[in-house]
């Protein structure tokens, strides 16, 4: 078997074992897995409105899991893309609310906007890592819990509308990313992510700088001894995974909510990531891994009402799969490094 | 030789007994038939080059690898050391070349971790510091007891490891490369340590391949050679140019290839450049020397005397603390690996794993490194692939990489064919200065020649070449000049044509003389 259909091999056994778990937890709570099963299916996928639904779902999720596959892809991890996201959503619905501008070029600025946010956003670990070698991982994360807090507060203490709700007031509608069917929230953005992931996908595989990339991911030694500039490199990698990010963001400001509230993208941001993840860090994997994801939000919602299973059950799911998958991908790291060993140590 | 170990041998048994030891990993056979004796009481020091099967040899003899074949006797008793402990309960201790130690804790904590001295359910704390303290008087390892290890240097680190050896009972310590992480000052502290050992009816086996080492320290040495013994000697009757000949050896002899002398003009100029390793500790100290067009300089030395550094330096991976080199006319000191290789300089890297292949690539991206950004490979900002792939395949045929095809994973071949992309990316820059590191280490004969064949056409086409090496039937083979490094400096400058093992041993093993003499000697 070749080493990449073998990768996906393990990886959906691992999804099945979670799925198989999951069963278990299921009748524990006292359902029926069969029936939690069929109505999360009906629930994403049942009608036009269902899987456009889902589609909304997804569109978020794959583009904060391209931000993460350009950052696996150069041997980094991102894990701040839900910060990313608070920022460039806030600063979008900002746009969107104060300049006024022509349609498009509203929302052309808004998005420009929403990824210089999400860039500014991840620049100082980005510094941090290419500099003084800081782990990205921990200041991503940090750099997380800052940004939610602090677009929180914005919107609570100084661009609240008036009356009950934490949120803004709403966007102007030259400033709306257009939707694509009348009878969803289903906007642009969808095809702005599939666009993406695709775009992703080429860069890496047919420019200079995307080989570049690559090849630091796997090897940093041999990138810097063929003449790559690491620091550069990795400062770049992170910036575009932060402004990546910060679409996200973008899209889901102007194309859903029209306005910036408390709880703006819950966790759309860490399911990205998880989704880059299950798919080997692939864009065009990501596609897939995404819609997976997204389903299953979009599927527990109809779970709620038909069931008495709480919609939390997903979110066990969910951390059954993401366990599962790291197990094995732990697995056959290790399996690997240690045929290394025995080859290459004496 | 026998005389020696025979004769006082008999009646005295051995503290440690290895009869025909062998380990095979896969097809690499790492010790073949090793036959070691070491009598209690004196330290043994086993030394031999890089895989030369030392440190494999100790672990098979601590429980950490099981022999395929052979026999271990511990003090008279044959025994199967399944794991370390049964090796500990034989009264055998090992400190290895990396530490495991915890940094948070204290040394007490650290030398009682998993034997802790208790006092009901609690960790007895005043104990374990007591009997620390005693340790470390009885043998002259100076430690603060309740100091946090995280604070320490790397020197009083290995007095840890050492007392957590002599804490758990072992009568026989096997050290793995002892100095490689150790200032001259700290090796000299260490060497008495191990001197107190024996003096206290202790044993010791030392692995080392610093030469210096074992003339210091040892009453007996055992030399290893690709995985076999080559012999074991009082190390007394022995000096330091037969030592070197020992574990160099000269199995394999090539013949000096005949060529004609072409000079050309000065390609490569390095003036006084000194550089420190890994440890901040000077590792080139002052060296000067040139390589002209045509030409093919060697540079020879016990590996660990500044070599791999030099390449390094003069490929921009490592800075240089002074001085300078120049490619032709233009001065690249401090400039970056991609301006370097752009001023025309290609390297062969010593350590092809590390920084010659990326093994999760394919051939062709590996062969593209270096020239992603040059047309034709590069064109209108996209890597033309097809191209990229052709130019592979070609390569592939030229330099007898033994694969598939172009999109073959570089994990999945040889070493030798590893090192025959890694030669075939270099060497097809058409870069007026080489840098080639060990250009066939681990590769079988065939490969070696044909390696050699492709070196020597390169300096037929006026290629400035500098070659590192370790054996010295490749550089006498291949060199028109051999440059001996010895702790970063150069000893001295042969002609190729007129040299032979024994001047370039001397040299090798640090005594400067004239050329006459040595050859002399």
């Amino acid at each position: 078997m070749s080493e990449a259909s073998r990768r996906i091999f393990g990886q959906a056994l691992a999804v099945l074992f979670a799925l198989m778990l999951g069963t278990v937890v299921i009748i524990i709570v006292g359902e029926s897995p069969v029936r939690v099963f069929a109505t999360l299916f009906e629930g994403a996928f049942g009608s036009p409105e269902r899987i456009a639904g889902t589609l909304l779902q997804t569109t978020p999720i794959l583009v904060c899991g391209v931000a993460a596959c350009i950052s696996f892809r150069g041997g980094l991890f991102n894990i701040g893309v839900e910060g990313q996201l608070f920022m460039g959503g806030f600063a979008a619905v900002l746009v969107g609310i104060y300049i006024p501008l022509p349609p498009l070029f509203h929302v052309l600025l808004g998005i420009a906007v929403a990824m210089a946010a999400g860039m500014a956003w991840i620049a100082i670990p980005a510094f941090f890592r290419a500099r003084y070698n800081a782990n990205e991982v921990v200041s991503t994360i940090l750099s997380n819990y800052v940004a939610v807090l602090l677009t929180s507060y914005f919107t609570i203490f100084i661009f609240k509308r008036p009356g009950g709700w934490s949120e803004t007031s709403q966007i102007l509608p030259s400033a709306y990313l257009p939707e694509i069917f009348s009878f969803s929230r289903l906007n642009w953005g969808l095809v702005v992510g599939l666009v993406l992931a695709v775009g992703v996908h080429l860069y890496f595989r047919h420019t200079p700088r995307g080989y570049a990339v690559t090849i630091m991911g796997q090897n940093v030694k041999f990138a810097e001894y063929g003449g790559v500039d690491i620091r550069r490199h990795i400062m770049m990698v992170l910036l575009a995974s932060g402004a990546v990010g910060g679409l996200a963001g973008g899209i889901e400001a102007l194309g859903v909510h029209h306005r910036f509230m408390e709880g703006f993208a819950p966790g759309f941001g860490f399911d990205g990531v998880i989704a880059a993840l299950l798919a080997n860090g692939h864009p065009i994997g990501t596609i897939g891994t995404a819609l997976f994801f997204g389903a299953l939000r979009s599927g527990s919602l109809l779970l709620e009402v038909d069931t008495n299973a709480s919609r939390e059950i997903i979110t066990v799911i969910q951390a059954l799969i993401i366990l599962s998958v790291s197990a094995e991908f732990i697995m056959r790291r290790r399996g690997d490094s240690m045929a290394a060993e025995r080859r290459w140590k004496f | 030789m026998c005389g020696f170990v025979c004769g006082s041998g008999a009646g005295v048994g051995y503290a440690v007994e290895l009869k025909g030891v062998t380990k095979r990993f896969g097809t690499f056979v790492a010790n073949d038939r090793i036959d070691l004796a070491v009598r209690p009481g004196e330290i043994h020091a086993i030394i031999g080059e890089n895989g030369a099967g030392k440190t494999t040899l100790m672990n098979i003899l601590f429980g950490l690898l099981q022999p395929d074949e052979g026999e271990i006797i511990i003090d008279g008793r044959p025994m199967v050391v399944a794991n370390p402990r049964v090796a500990i309960g034989a009264g055998l201790g090992m400190v290895h070349q990396h530490f495991k130690l915890v940094p948070s804790l204290t040394v007490a904590e650290n030398v009682f971790l998993g034997m802790e001295i208790r006092s009901g359910v609690f960790i007895d704390h005043r104990a374990q510091i007591q009997e620390t303290e005693r340790l470390s008087r009885a043998f002259g390892l100076k430690v603060d007891a309740t100091e946090r290890v995280g604070l320490l240097s790397v020197g009083i680190e290995q007095r840890i490891e050492i007392l957590k050896v002599l804490a758990r009972g072992a009568r026989i310590i096997i050290l793995d490369e002892p100095t490689a992480v150790l200032t001259p000052q700290e090796s000299r502290e260490l060497f008495q340590t191990l001197r107190g050992f024996v003096s206290q009816g202790m044993t010791v086996i030392f692995i080392t391949h610093h030469l210096e080492e074992v003339m210091a320290v040892s009453d007996t040495v055992t030399v290893l050679r690709h995985g076999k013994k080559v012999d074991t000697r009082p190390t007394a009757e022995l000096t330091k140019n037969e030592l070197v000949q020992m574990m160099v050896g000269r199995s394999i002899s090539f013949d000096r290839r005949r060529r004609e002398t072409v000079t050309g003009d000065t390609v490569l100029s390095v003036r006084d450049l000194w550089c420190r390793d890994d440890r901040g500790l000077p590792a080139l100290r002052g060296v000067s020397f040139a390589v002209r067009a045509g030409e093919v300089v060697g540079i020879a030395g016990v590996a660990g005397n500044g070599q791999t550094e030099l390449a390094e330096v003069l490929s921009g991976l490592r800075r240089a603390s002074h001085g300078s080199f120049r490619i032709g006319a233009r001065d690249l000191t401090g400039a970056s690996p991609r301006m370097i290789r752009s001023a025309g300089v290609a390297h062969v890297p010593g350590d092809r794993l590390v920084r010659g292949v990326d093994r999760q690539s394919t051939i062709a991206a590996n062969i593209l490194m270096g020239s992603q950004n040059t047309p034709p490979w590069e064109r209108r900002g996209l890597i033309d692939w097809p191209l990229v792939r052709d130019r592979s395949r070609k390569l592939m045929e030229r330099f007898d990489v033994r694969a598939p095809g172009p999109d073959t994973l570089v994990k999945s071949l040889s070493g030798g064919n590893m090192q025959k992309v890694v030669l075939a990316r270099e060497f097809s820059h058409d870069a007026p200065c080489l840098l080639v590191d060990q250009p066939t280490r681990g590769v079988d004969i065939g490969a070696t020649e044909s390696i050699h064949d492709e070196i020597m056409r390169q300096r037929a086409d006026g290629r400035a070449i500098l070659l590192i090496s370790v054996q010295l039937d490749e550089l006498i083979a291949l060199a028109d000049r051999i440059l001996v490094m010895f702790s970063g400096e150069i000893m001295g400058d042969l002609p190729g044509d007129d040299v032979s093992e024994e001047s370039l041993g001397l040299l090798m093993a640090g005594v400067r003389t004239e050329p006459e003499e040595a050859a002399v000697a």
